[in-house]
C-alpha cells in the first residue's frame, strides 16, 4: 500500500463514512423540516383540513416546500370544494449561496371555525384567517418582534382567538383584526392547545405547569406544577381539569383552585387529549394503551391495549369512543360494555386527531389521505388523497 | 427482530437515554451533555483510537521504504506486491491495522450522531418518534423535551461560527497526521484532501443542527489531543516556515562541520548536542519523506547515524 494508495483510501473511507452517516440519517426517519400533523374540523357539512406539507429528502440547496394550504371537503361525498394557499412570508438564511428559504407553513393544530372565518396557526408563527365564502385571507405574525413556531391549535370563543406559541406566551387576539389583546408569558414553550371553560383558559407549558388564566384579561388564576412538560390539550369536565404530562401521569386538578384531585401513572407520555363519557375518562397513551379511569377517583376501570402508540386524539361517536393507533388500526370502545372492537385497519400511520360528525369518523393519515368511516361498522364511505 | 430493532436496542437506546440522563444531571444543559458524552465515548474508544494512530504512524514511517520498492519494481507488479507484503511482515505492520479500529468505531459514531439528532426533537414528529427509544426511568421522561439553547447557539439550527470551528479543528487534526508526499503530485493530492474535507464538513455543518456540529468540534478537539499525545504536533509544526528555516540552518551548520571533519559520521556524532540531535532526527525523517533534498554526498554521510538510531530502537 503506497502513499498514493493510502490517500485514495483515505478519500474513499471519508466518503464512505460520510455517506453511511448521511444514509443512516435519512433512513432513521429523523426529519429536520416540519411537515405538520393537523386534524380536521367540521362545520355545516364541510370539513376544513390543512394537509401535511411534503419535504424533499437529501441535502444541499434543494428548497423545501414552504407553502401550506387549507382545504375544504364536502363531508357527504368526499369532494374537494376549494383550497386556499397559506403563504410563507418570512425568509431564513440559505447560506453559501443557497437561495433563502422561508419557514414552512406546516400546521400542527386543527383549524378553528367561527362563522365564515376559518383560523389556522402555522409553524411559521403566523395566524391565518380565511373566509369560507370568499376565500380571501389575511394573516399576521402572532409575535411580530420575534415570530416563533405555533404548534397548538387556535381556539375561538366569541370574537376572540386564543392560542399558545413556542415563544412561551399565550395570546388572545381579536378575531377580526388579528390584533393582540393580551399576552401571558409562561416559563417554557407552549405546544398545548388552550381550552376555555366559564371564562377561564386552561393551557399547559414546557415549564411543567398547567395554567388557569382569566380569558378576559389574561390574568393568572392559578397554576399547577407537574413533573414533566405538558403538551397535551386539557379536558375540562364537571369543575375538573384533566391533563396528561410528560412525567407519564394523567392529572385531575380542581378547576376552581388548582389543587390536585388525583393522578394516574402510565408507562409513557399522554400526548393526545382524553375524552369523557359516563363519568369515565378514556385516556390514550403512547405506551399503546387506552386507560379508562373513573373521573371522580382516578381508579382504573379498564385498560385497552391497541398494540402501537396512540398520538391521535379519540372522538366520541354515539356511545362509542373511536380511537386510532399509530399503526393505523381504528377501534371502537363501547362505553356501556367496555368492549374493544376493531373497526378497520387502514395500514397507514395515524398521528392526527380524529373528528366525527353524524355517525361518521374522519381519519387523516400520514400518507395524506382522508378516510371517512362509518363509526358503527368501520366501513369506508369514501377516501380522498389530500396532498 | 429485524436489524433496525437490534440496532435500536444495542446502540440507539443506550446512547439516547445516556444523553438525556446526562442532560438532567448537567443542569438540564443539552450542549454540555453532548460535549461530555462525546468525551466519554472518545475515552471508551481510546484503546482503539491509539491503535489506529500508532498503526498509521508506523505506516507513515514505512512510506520511504515503500516508495523505494515501488520505484524499484515499478514494472513488475507481482514482485512489487510480494516485496510490499514482505516489508509489512518484517516490520510487524498490518495494513488493516489502520482501518480495523476505524471500522469498529464507525457504528458508535453513527449511533451518537443519530442519538443527538433524535434527542434534539424540535419538531413534534421527532419528539413523538423519540418516545419509542426511552427507558422507563422517571428521570428520562420528565427531562424531555430538552432546552436547545447553549451559549449563543440554538442547537437545532446551523451556526456559522461553529461551522468555522468544525472546519478549523478538522484541518488541524488532518494537518497533524499528514505525511509529506514523495512526489509533487502526491503532495498536491494530500493538500487537496487537507482542505477538501474541512470545507465539506464546514458546509454540511451549516445545514445540520449545531448540536451535531458541537459533537464534531468536541470530537475533533479530543482527537487532536490524542494525536498530540501519541505523535506530537506532526506536520502542523514541521510545516511552519520559520521552524523549517531554523532546521535548514542547523542542517547547513552540521553539513559544514561534516565537510570540514575527516570522513565518517561516527566522528562527528559526539559534537552534536542533545537538542541538535533531536532536530537532526526530525529533519532526517522529513528529508527521507521528501526523497532527499540534499546532495548525494551528504545523504551518504547521514546514513550511518541512522543505522545507530535503528539499533537504539531495537534495544528498547
Amino acid at each position: 500500500m503506497n502513499s498514493r494508495g493510502n490517500i485514495a483510501l483515505k478519500v474513499c473511507l471519508a466518503l464512505i463514512l460520510l455517506l453511511a452517516g448521511l444514509t443512516l440519517f435519512g433512513c432513521a426517519g429523523i426529519r429536520s423540516s416540519p411537515e405538520g400533523i393537523s386534524g380536521g374540523v367540521i362545520a355545516d357539512g364541510t370539513q376544513f383540513l390543512c394537509p401535511a406539507i411534503k419535504q424533499p429528502g437529501g441535502f444541499g440547496c434543494s428548497a423545501p416546500q414552504t407553502e401550506g394550504k387549507l382545504v375544504a371537503v364536502d363531508t357527504s361525498n368526499g369532494n374537494r370544494l376549494w383550497e386556499v394557499a397559506l403563504k410563507a412570508s418570512r425568509a431564513t438564511s440559505g447560506g453559501f449561496g443557497c437561495a433563502p428559504s422561508a419557514v414552512p407553513v406546516a400546521v400542527y393544530g386543527s383549524p378553528a371555525v367561527a362563522g365564515d372565518l376559518v383560523y389556522v396557526a402555522g409553524y411559521n408563527g403566523r395566524i391565518y384567517a380565511v373566509s369560507a365564502s370568499t376565500r380571501l385571507s389575511q394573516d399576521k405574525d402572532v409575535n411580530e418582534a420575534n415570530p416563533e413556531p405555533i404548534i397548538g391549535a387556535p381556539v375561538v370563543v366569541g370574537d376572540r382567538l386564543y392560542l399558545g406559541s413556542t415563544d412561551g406566551s399565550v395570546y388572545a387576539l381579536d378575531g377580526a383584526s388579528l390584533e393582540k389583546e393580551w399576552e401571558f408569558a409562561t416559563g417554557g414553550k407552549v405546544w398545548s392547545t388552550p381550552v376555555i371553560d366559564d371564562d377561564t383558559l386552561y393551557i399547559g407549558s414546557f415549564d411543567k405547569k398547567l395554567y388557569a388564566l382569566d380569558a378576559g384579561d389574561g390574568d393568572k388564576k392559578w397554576d399547577f406544577e407537574t413533573e414533566g412538560a405538558i403538551i397535551a390539550t386539557p379536558l375540562v369536565y364537571d369543575n375538573t381539569v384533566y391533563v396528561g404530562s410528560f412525567d407519564r401521569c394523567l392529572y385531575a386538578v380542581d378547576a376552581s383552585d388548582g389543587s390536585l384531585k388525583w393522578k394516574f401513572m402510565a408507562d409513557s407520555w399522554f400526548w393526545a387529549k382524553p375524552v369523557i363519557c359516563n363519568s369515565t375518562i378514556y385516556a390514550p397513551c403512547l405506551d399503546g394503551k387506552v386507560y379508562a379511569l373513573n373521573a371522580e377517583s382516578g381508579e382504573k376501570v379498564a385498560v385497552f391495549d391497541l398494540g402501537s402508540p396512540i398520538s391521535s386524539s379519540p372522538v366520541l361517536a354515539g356511545s362509542s369512543v373511536v380511537i386510532a393507533s399509530e399503526g393505523g388500526e381504528v377501534y371502537a370502545i363501547d362505553t356501556g360494555s367496555s368492549q374493544l372492537r376493531l373497526l378497520t385497519e387502514l395500514e397507514e400511520t395515524v398521528n392526527a386527531p380524529l373528528c366525527a360528525s353524524e355517525g361518521v369518523v374522519y381519519v387523516y393519515t400520514v400518507a395524506r389521505t382522508l378516510h371517512a368511516l362509518n363509526a358503527e361498522s368501520g366501513a369506508t364511505l369514501w377516501n380522498l388523497a389530500i396532498k | 427482530m429485524g436489524i433496525g430493532d437490534i440496532w435500536n436496542l444495542i446502540a440507539m437506546q443506550p446512547m439516547i437515554n445516556t444523553l438525556i440522563v446526562l442532560t438532567h444531571y448537567l443542569f438540564n444543559n443539552f450542549g454540555l451533555a453532548i460535549i461530555v458524552l462525546t468525551i466519554l465515548v472518545n475515552a471508551a474508544m481510546l484503546p482503539l483510537t491509539l491503535k489506529q494512530v500508532h498503526a498509521s504512524k508506523a505506516m507513515q514511517a514505512l512510506q520511504p521504504k515503500l516508495a523505494e520498492i515501488q520505484k524499484k519494481y515499478a514494472k513488475d507488479k507481482q514482485r512489487l506486491a510480494q516485496e510490499q507484503m514482505k516489508m509489512y511482515k518484517e516490520s510487524g505492520i498490518s495494513p488493516a491495522g489502520c482501518l480495523l479500529p476505524l471500522i469498529v468505531q464507525m457504528p458508535v459514531w453513527i449511533a451518537l450522531y443519530q442519538a443527538i439528532m433524535r434527542v434534539l426533537a424540535v419538531i413534534p414528529e421527532n419528539l413523538l418518534g423519540l418516545s419509542k427509544y426511552l427507558y422507563s426511568w422517571p428521570v428520562v421522561y420528565s427531562t424531555l423535551p430538552l432546552e436547545n439553547h447553549f451559549l449563543w447557539l440554538d442547537l437545532a439550527t446551523g451556526d456559522m461560527l461553529l461551522a468555522l470551528l468544525v472546519g478549523g479543528t478538522m484541518w488541524v487534526q488532518q494537518k497533524m497526521v499528514m505525511t509529506p508526499g514523495a512526489d509533487p503530485g502526491q503532495q498536491q493530492q494530500a493538500n487537496m484532501m487537507l482542505w477538501l474535507m474541512p470545507l465539506m464538513f464546514a458546509f454540511l455543518t451549516l445545514s445540520f443542527p449545531s448540536g451535531l456540529a458541537l459533537f464534531w468540534v468536541t470530537s475533533n478537539v479530543v482527537r487532536i489531543g490524542i494525536q498530540y499525545s501519541a505523535t506530537g504536533w506532526g506536520a502542523l509544526v514541521k510545516s511552519a516556515p520559520q521552524k523549517k528555516g531554523e532546521r535548514d540552518k542547523k542542517y547547513k551548520q552540521r553539513i559544514s562541520e561534516v565537510e570540514k571533519a575527516p570522513q565518517g559520521g561516527d566522528i562527528v556524532a559526539p559534537t552534536v548536542t542533545q537538542e541538535e540531535g533531536s532536530s537532526h532526527e526530525e529533519s532526517e525523517s522529513e528529508r527521507q519523506d521528501r526523497g532527499g533534498g540534499y546532495p548525494k554526498s551528504i545523504r551518504a554521510i547521514r546514513r550511518k547515524p541512522r543505522k545507530g538510531r535503528s539499533h537504539r530502537h531495537k534495544g528498547r
